[in-house]
């Protein structure tokens, strides 16, 4: 007798319940099983079926049947091997004859929590909606003459400040025959500012790239201030940094970044006599815009020798970092303590500052900042912001969108007149529709002094599948098909850092063009435009009117 | 030749520049073919003059106003006794130019045709945008000192020459940033610069063409300047001059956008400052060469395995004894009939009784076949090898073993100790061999033909049979102490018993059956019969109730009955009403009543209690350990707390005719390892090839029910054995599964390693599940 469960067709699911459903064409297949040798999912396999056809080819009815068992290409209705979209099998296909589709009356998030897991992923929020950002154009065309200026012919400054900047007033200087000296006798601390290019990237830690991922990343910003002098830096992410780079003269084209897993911090302080360069900076991590109040994991598998050197732990051993600083009590003691700590451990030359999540709280911890003469800046990450492994709920749910959050923080700074003190830097979702230097003019003009970008530079640089559409975004589970978030060497081996390095240059000497081609126009190249909000204007009366800017339509 | 002299200034009134021009047009018109204009800083003067195939020439002196000589013409020569204002010569069209002085800003600015001389030096922008169009000679330009900033931006044909004499910058004659945008054109020069665009052009030497060109022309610009005295200086030597030369669209196609290519990047930057390898080197082993995303050998993600025989099919899984089915099919699909018969004699002495016709064939029951029709017929496979002679025994061993009870565990036992070639005795308390399948099958159900046929195959194999010998304590010692080993296969046969009021007068169900096959029915007709216990048991009593006259036969249970398979279907078939759950009070033999605890009652003239027996062991020695109820303590091969002893089949627990026999032969693999010296043993687990993995699409539907074992060996979808289709073979696309075969007969199917991409064709294609894909570690 057939078991009971054989028969329960009830809780099965159907191809129409999954987000991808894969388009195989079986008149272009050769069975080469290309596509099933990459799928990371197992979501594709081959198989075998049953066709059975009549034919009748006399002048009279006389049917004939024929039976065919033919290899196929079949899709899995197993949730856990559900098809990411992510198209890798299309990417090899020699054929053109299979491709992911997206399913929009799929069910995934009524089914994706087996044994009681909610469903967890990396990526970015699965909104494919224009964010603000993107509804932002620049309106304000300088009529000095038309245009104000050449983006081709003429110098730009596009550069801006990473660290405090004392008011002409309070600057110890005195007059020495003539000249204007800094006195030292003073007692008074003068914060360490570094001039960097204004579109840095963002915090992405080793193990949460694939070494072949971060190593590119880290040669093309080096070859973009070794070579073409633009002064871009990136943050580390947190789970440290290779001693080789520590002790190289490029460390001060990096940020160190320290977060509430502190891994990796004994290699670093204890190379610290041995640098030859002070870092750029170091961000302090306290939230992630993708995932606020969402902690890191980094599972044990991962943890090859690699990572385990660099991050000072055993080998195979799961790495949480929880959601919160252990020892600290409120953002305010927090705040104080940590940047006075890490400045403490560079002598107070390395500017130090916080990086929290977009929240409606943030003006708090900013004017917090203000008050402190050791803070450097303040990062702002926004909701749309990315990650490699978070609940799907703190992903799409939790967070504030940047474009509100950097500007009513900046506006606070214009009522207390300390605006060009204390930077802001907007992240989370820079770039998101691919428009990184439109996006990041705008905030520019919003107030940030610096934007960061993750996502953007790795879909740009590397090719990564995600897309808000849940696309591929499996970074959580270690078998990214382009070898961008994996710790698998027959993985990460697929992508070549010297190739992401290229388009890491190219990228950013493209973005400095579209800058200059917005600035331009705008009349603006001495000095980054920030806060110039008369530029901007909204599609949106809403947006214009929250954003205090300008409504056009 | 008429020659006018125009003023601008009359009277101390500065004359407007429209009217001015009106007044040069005029002048023109009413035939001047020479102007000496003094002019008041009126606006492009000397331009746009059509003289028809005659030279004009224009003569300036005072301020010069903006864009002298703009729009001129071929045939106007203009010559300004003194410096002149921006834009001179703009959109020049012909006009030959001289500034005897300096010019300033945007000079020729998008000048087409015509010579400017200057004899000074230029502003900033001057020679933008100039064109060159091919119906006519290049614009020229001279600059006798230095240019300001931003020179020849976007320059899209013409000559340019800065001769560098007495710069006003002396360490840079050509400004800052000169060349942006510059397309087309060449500009000389001679003396220092600090850069140019560089994206745009190229710094070379001069050719002898350009060499050649610059000495000829520069002769008429000196002498045009009043400068002949530098001539010998500006043409002492060619390497003193060098050019500007804007890259074609072809070369600026080709560029890249990198000053350095990344791999130059790599060792001559990145790896000179973090050392050989990059950044990671140092954690990292493998080599860090890019791979592809189809790869082959170590590189693959997962790799075939063909696991031949690495799981159970699911009919030996399920079948007691481990019959192997699919082995004896593919045997017979080799054409090896015969040797599939004998094959199951490896597994049981019993094959024709038990799976041929009294076994409820699990086997049948988990086949994969029944998936698409029906299962295969197994029992039919049995039946065949009735007739099968018994196998050739091992070498006889000096070992000697002891097997308590001739009932199918015992003889299995036995059977197997004496293949191995061990010496067996066989102890059996009746007078006849089988045990409760002779004495307690209804021969309805089993011929005693086929028992006895197997019986007297199970004596040829030489294993030497003691009947009618009860074994007690001392006997057991006495057989203990003579033997390397005892299998205690003694069965239970104490009926259990109900402790309730009028059990007296009921009847077992071992007594019953046992009466029945020895001779002794009972006349049961017109009788109500009452079966207490509706299993197996209790159908066969059933069955045979009725066959002694019964009007009607009830088997009552406290539970869900658990007969099943053919026993549940004659007793069905013939009447036999089943109720549960009932919970027996009392029987009162007086009113022929059987009474239920709820105090309901039914008719009962006969009552027969079949709710299973218990084994009799108290002939065994304290070292052997039972139960409360005398069940023996062993486990699945039939060790028990003594090593020497092992414990089998019905006096272990109740199961199936199956289940002893297969008891009997694992005891026997045990007792033969432990003779032989291996170590403690355990029957090899393997786990089922679950159903999925079977692709049964293969196999078409087979409507009508066929005896012929041939047809059915086809039909068998041999489950995790190899069929040897080749299927795996023809589909891998890169030919990378061949098959071999060993000296022995024997076959793998293998994998070149560098040809395979672990794509898992092999294992989606397998009719059987052999192709497994494992990560690649």
């Amino acid at each position: 007798m057939e078991p009971a469960t054989r028969l329960d067709h009830n809780h099965q699911l159907t191809l129409k319940d999954f987000p991808y459903i894969i388009r195989w064409r079986d008149d272009r297949c050769k069975r080469c099983g290309r596509c099933t040798a990459v799928c990371p999912m197992f979501s594709i396999e081959p198989s075998v079926i049953l066709r059975r056809t009549i034919h009748s080819e006399g002048p009279t009815p006389q049917p004939k049947a024929v039976r065919q068992v033919v290899t196929v290409i079949k899709q899995s209705t197993d949730i856990n091997r559900y098809c990411t979209g992510c198209g890798t099998c299309t990417l090899v296909c020699p054929n053109e004859a299979i491709e992911p589709e997206y399913n929009p009356q799929h069910k995934f998030l009524f089914h994706k929590n087996r044994g009681g897991y909610p469903y967890r992923r990396g990526g970015r929020r699965n909104d494919p909606r224009l964010s603000t950002l993107d509804r932002l154009k620049f309106t304000r065309i300088s009529m000095l003459t038309d245009p104000a200026l050449d983006a081709g012919r003429h110098e730009f400054r596009i550069r801006t400040y990473l660290g405090r900047i004392l008011p002409a007033e309070e600057l110890p200087l005195r007059f020495v025959n003539g000249r204007l000296e800094v006195d030292k006798t003073s007692g008074k601390f003068i914060p360490p500012v570094r001039e960097i290019y204004p579109v840095m990237i963002g915090s992405m830690s080793i193990g949460a790239l694939s070494p072949t991922m971060w190593e590119g990343l880290a040669m093309g910003v080096t070859y973009l201030n070794e070579v073409e002098g633009m002064p871009v830096v990136m943050c580390s992410g947190e789970g440290g940094m290779p001693q080789r780079l520590l002790k190289s003269r490029f460390i001060k084209y990096f940020i160190p970044q320290i977060a509430s897993g502190y891994f990796g911090w004994d290699e670093i302080v204890r190379t610290i006599p041995h640098m030859v360069e002070d870092p750029c900076a170091i961000e302090i991590k306290y939230g992630q815009g993708a995932k606020p109040g969402d902690g890191g994991l980094l599972m044990a598998h991962k943890v090859l020798r690699l990572i385990a050197e660099i991050r000072g732990v055993p080998m195979g051993v799961d790495l949480p970092s929880p959601p919160t600083h252990q020892t600290k009590y409120s953002i305010e003691e927090s705040v104080a303590k940590m940047i006075q700590s890490m400045s403490m451990a560079w002598g107070f030359r390395v500017p130090v500052y916080p990086k929290i999540s977009g929240t409606r709280t943030a003006r708090a911890v900013l004017n917090n900042l203000v008050r402190n003469p050791y803070a450097a800046a303040l990062s702002i990450d926004g909701e749309d912001g990315g990650t490699g492994a978070a609940y799907n709920v703190s992903m799409d749910k939790m967070g504030h969108p940047i474009a509100s959050n950097i500007r009513e923080c900046y506006l606070d700074l214009v009522k207390q007149g300390k605006q060009n003190e204390i930077p802001l830097i907007a992240a989370g979702g820079v770039g998101k529709t691919g428009n990184l230097a439109a996006n990041a003019a705008a905030l520019f003009m919003l107030g940030a002094s610096a934007v960061a970008i993750g996502k953007y530079i790795m879909q740009a640089a590397a090719g990564c599948f995600g897309d808000e559409y849940n696309r591929c975004n499996i970074c959580n589970i270690g078998r990214c098909p382009r070898g961008i978030a994996t710790q698998d060497p027959k993985l990460y081996r697929r992508l070549d850092p010297d190739k992401v390095a290229e388009r890491v240059v190219e990228v950013f000497k493209a973005v400095d063009v579209e800058l200059k081609k917005i600035f331009a126009p705008m009349g603006r190249s001495t000095e980054l435009p920030i806060g110039m909000s008369d530029g901007i204007s909204a599609d949106d009366p809403a947006i214009a009117e929250r954003l205090q800017i300008s409504y056009a339509c | 030749m008429k020659k006018v002299v125009l003023k601008g200034k009359v009277n101390g009134k500065r004359v407007p520049s429209r009217v001015f021009e009106e007044q040069i047009q005029e002048a023109v018109r009413n035939g001047a073919r020479e102007l000496h204009i003094i002019a008041d800083g009126q606006h492009g003067i000397g331009g746009r003059i059509w003289p028809r195939g005659e030279t004009i020439r224009v003569i300036v002196e005072g301020p010069v106003g903006q864009r002298l000589g703009s729009m001129g013409m071929f045939g106007t020569e203009i010559i300004v006794k003194g410096s002149a204002s921006d834009d001179v010569g703009w959109i020049n069209c012909g006009a030959k130019i001289t500034v005897l002085g300096d010019v300033t800003n945007g000079a020729h600015n998008a000048a087409a045709q015509g010579i400017l001389y200057v004899q000074g030096g230029g502003g900033a922008r001057c020679d933008t945008m100039t064109k060159h169009n091919p119906r006519f000679d290049p614009p020229q330009s001279w600059y006798f000192r230095d240019v300001g900033d931003t020179f020849a931006e976007f320059k899209a044909g013409g000559i340019a020459v800065v001769c560098g004499v007495n710069p006003r910058n002396p360490n840079n004659i050509l400004g800052y940033r000169p060349c942006v945008g510059m397309v087309g054109g060449v500009i000389y020069f001679r003396g220092p610069i600090q850069g140019y665009s560089e994206d745009d052009v190229k710094l070379l030497d001069l050719t002898d063409q350009d060499w050649e060109w610059l000495k000829q022309n520069m002769k008429p610009y000196l002498e045009a300047i009043d400068r002949m005295e530098y001539y010998d200086e500006l043409t002492v030597s060619k390497d003193a001059w060098k050019k500007l030369l804007p890259y074609t669209a072809e070369e600026r196609a080709k560029r890249r956008p990198f000053k350095m290519s990344i791999s130059e990047f790599r060792s001559r930057i990145w790896e000179e400052g973090v050392g050989k390898g990059g950044i990671f080197a140092e954690y990292i082993t493998h080599p860090m060469t890019v791979l592809p995303y189809i790869t082959t050998g170590a590189d693959r993600r997962y790799k075939p395995v063909w696991n031949n025989n690495k799981y159970s099919p699911p009919c030996e899984h399920a079948c007691p004894s481990g019959i192997p089915t699919p082995k004896r099919t593919q045997l017979i699909r080799a054409g090896k009939l015969h040797e599939a018969l004998e094959l199951i004699l490896q597994y049981s002495p019993l094959p024709a009784t038990v799976c041929g016709e009294i076994c409820p064939n699990l086997c049948m029951e988990a086949c994969t076949r029944s998936q698409l029709d029906r299962p295969l017929n197994i029992k039919e496979l049995g039946k065949a090898s009735l007739k099968v002679r018994a196998p050739r025994p091992a070498e006889r061993t000096d070992k000697r073993v002891a097997v308590i009870g001739g009932g199918p565990g015992g003889l299995s036992a036995a059977w197997h100790l004496a293949l191995k070639g061990h010496r067996v005795d066989l102890y059996e308390a009746d007078k006849k061999l089988g045990g409760k399948v002779e004495f307690c099958i209804p021969k309805e159900r089993l011929p005693r033909d086929i028992l006895r046929y197997e019986i007297d195959r199970f004596m040829e194999i030489g294993v030497k049979i003691h009947l009618n010998v009860r074994v007690d304590r001392d006997r057991f010692q006495e057989i203990y102490d003579t033997h390397d080993a005892v299998v205690v296969a003694c069965g239970a046969h104490k009926p259990r018993m109900l402790n309730i009021g009028g059990s007296e007068d009921m009847v077992t169900a071992y007594d019953f059956l046992k009466g029945i096959n020895l001779g002794k029915r009972p006349d049961l007709k017109g009788k109500a019969v009452v079966v207490i216990g509706a299993g197996n048991v209790g159908m066969d009593v059933a069955a045979q109730a009725f066959h002694c006259g019964a009007k009607e036969v009830t088997a009552i249970d406290i539970q869900k009955p658990a007969a099943f398979g053919k026993e549940l279907e004659i007793a069905r078939s013939l009447g036999t009403r089943i109720i549960w759950p009932r919970f027996v009070n009392h029987y009162d033999k007086k009113e022929n009543r059987l009474y239920f605890k709820d105090g309901s009652s039914i008719d009962a003239d006969f009552v027969v209690v079949a709710i299973g027996d218990i084994p009799v062991t108290d002939f065994l020695p304290p070292s052997v350990h039972t139960d409360r109820d005398g069940w023996i303590e062993a486990d699945e091969v039939g060790h028990t707390s003594d090593p020497k002893v092992y414990a089998i089949g019905d006096a272990t627990r109740l199961g199936l005719v199956t289940h002893a026999i297969g008891h009997g032969r694992r005891a026997a693999e045990a007792i033969h390892a432990m003779l032989t010296g291996r170590s403690y043993y355990r029957p090899p687990t393997r786990p089922v090839i679950p159903y999925e993995r079977i692709k049964t699409v293969y196999y078409d539907l087979c409507r009508e029910e066929t005896r012929d074992i041939e047809k059915e060996a086809d039909r068998c979808m041999s489950c995790a054995v190899c069929r040897d289709c080749h299927m795996c073979e023809i589909t891998c696309y890169y030919g990378a599964i061949s098959r071999t075969e060993y000296e022995d007969g024997s076959f793998a199917y293998v994998v070149n390693e560098d040809e395979c991409i672990g794509c898992g064709f092999c294992a989606g294609v397998c009719p059987c599940g052999i192709w497994e894909m494992v990560e690649n570690v």
